[in-house]
């Protein structure tokens, strides 16, 4: 009787121990994950993850399609020299290897901008769905990089001067009210840069040069 | 019971229930103290809207991971595909380049990582709380700063940055790549053995530390392992709106 009772005591106080244990690791995986957020930035979240997903899954689609082509393909002793050209040519159009042409604005920048100002203009291109981008003749790849003073900004070390363009192939629309609504990145710039006027023009076609880096690394190589 | 007999009964079950009641008032001291990030929302709204971000966030792992899977089956077959003429041997070769320049093949070589941490410090009275968090513009600048001392590629906590890849913020933690990713920001680069020194040379950098360490105490750190490993990017490199360009002067490099 007296041993029941103990062991009725632990089990309880290990059954609390237990609960608690569970609370606090669903509160840390969960909750805790996104304490830093207003109910306002979890909308924003959810709106990215919504519009990601469904270019993931498209991306997915496109992959699956590839995958039971190749595999056809190679059932029949095919050597799917097209399949390759246009994998090749889907991933250069991406990496910013091959001139590219489409839909979307034109910046044009007047005024002593910084080269971090350059910067957060292409940061918010590509936040609004841009998905190729380039600051004058200069391509902007992964490595390309605007610096410079104010007046004195320069883009892979070309000078860019009082007045420069910048070209942005994506939905033109969004581009534009993402850049110019109150409060984005164009009334930003204003408020630290008041001599620096921005102009945005949507065009239904503009020419993107290819990039003349070299993107493929001397001091890694592929993990596989 | 004589006291002698009492003393040797205690070991037992009291010890063990000792025990799980000192591991219990531990457990509920570390929840009350869990030190929580500096800014912390609590509402009933929110719990509806972390669940579905926390499914949708689940979600992308799983397309992800798909997006990876398939493209190595795809690579694999793409390689083991023969011909005589030489021709599938150079479009592979051509793959391989394109794929390694558009972030979709892991790296790994000499680098350094680089950690970006909010301060620890009280506010200031004159000054805003969010002064003292790792804001995306701090990381866009070290970015920057990596990419102008030699980096050749770049991962924020596992987030490859590519040519589309976007960095803002969003509430006291960052999007890269629509990704979520909260501080520390974990910043690592591929780049010469020399990276860490020119790095520390350039004069944006010195700035950045200026400007952002010095007064706020955001915690800049970093490592020099001996080897960095950078992980593929694992998004749509499909454009909607962007095509080949139909003149034939397109580059031949890479």
């Amino acid at each position: 009787m007296h041993v029941r009772r103990n062991q009725i005591t632990i089990a309880a106080v290990a059954f609390v121990l237990g609960l608690l244990v569970i609370v606090q690791l669903r509160t840390q995986a969960s909750e805790a994950a996104y304490a830093g957020l207003s109910s306002q930035d979890l909308t924003i979240l959810v709106a990215n993850l919504n519009d990601r997903n469904d270019q993931l899954r498209r991306e997915v689609a496109t992959l699956d399609r590839d995958l039971t082509r190749l595999t056809q393909n190679t059932e029949r002793g095919d050597a799917s020299i097209n399949e390759l050209r246009t994998d090749l040519q889907r991933v250069r159009l991406y990496a910013g290897l091959d001139a590219a042409s489409g839909p979307g604005v034109i910046l044009t920048i007047r005024g002593p901008i910084d080269g971090s100002g350059v910067e957060d203009l292409v940061n918010e291109l590509r936040n609004a769905g841009a998905e190729a981008i380039s600051i004058e003749d200069v391509r902007v790849v992964p490595g390309t990089v605007a610096t410079g003073l104010p007046g004195l900004a320069r883009v892979d070390g070309t000078p860019l001067g009082e007045m420069f363009e910048v070209l942005a192939i994506g939905p033109p629309d969004k581009l534009t009210g993402s850049l110019t609504r109150s409060g984005g990145i164009i009334a930003q710039l204003g408020a630290t840069l008041p001599d620096v006027v921005v102009d945005v023009t949507p065009v239904e076609r503009l020419d993107l040069p290819a990039t003349d880096r070299n993107l493929v690394p001397t001091n890694g190589r592929p993990l596989l | 019971m004589s006291a002698r007999a009492r003393i040797r009964a205690i070991p037992t079950w009291q010890v063990t229930l000792g025990v799980a009641l000192l591991g219990l008032g531990f457990l509920i001291a570390a929840q009350l103290a869990a030190e929580g990030p500096r800014i912390r929302y609590t509402s009933q709204e929110r719990a509806p809207l972390v669940e579905i971000a926390t499914e949708l966030q689940a979600e992308r792992e799983e397309l992800t991971a798909s997006i990876l899977d398939l493209r190595r089956q795809i690579q694999s077959i793409e390689g083991s595909v023969a011909d005589s003429a030489g021709v599938v041997k150079d479009l592979n070769d051509r793959l391989l380049a394109a794929r390694i320049a558009a972030g979709l093949i892991p790296l790994t070589g000499t680098g350094i990582v680089l950690q970006l941490a909010d301060s620890l410090e009280p506010a200031a009275p004159d000054t805003s709380e969010g002064d003292y968090l790792v804001s995306a513009r701090d990381i866009r600048a070290v970015v920057e700063e990596l990419w102008g001392a030699g980096a050749e590629a770049i991962a924020i906590n596992g987030e490859r940055i590519t040519p589309t890849t976007a960095i803002i913020d969003l509430g006291a933690s960052v999007l890269v790549n629509s990704s979520y990713v909260s501080a520390p920001y974990q910043i690592a680069a591929l780049g010469p053995p020399d990276l860490y020194p020119r790095l520390a040379a350039s004069a944006g950098f010195v700035d950045f530390i200026r400007a952002r360490a010095q007064p706020y105490g955001i915690q800049v750190s970093f490592a020099e392992p001996e080897t960095v490993d950078i992980p593929a990017f694992a998004g749509t490199v499909t454009l909607r709106y962007a095509r080949p360009e139909p003149s034939p002067q397109a580059s031949p490099g890479g």
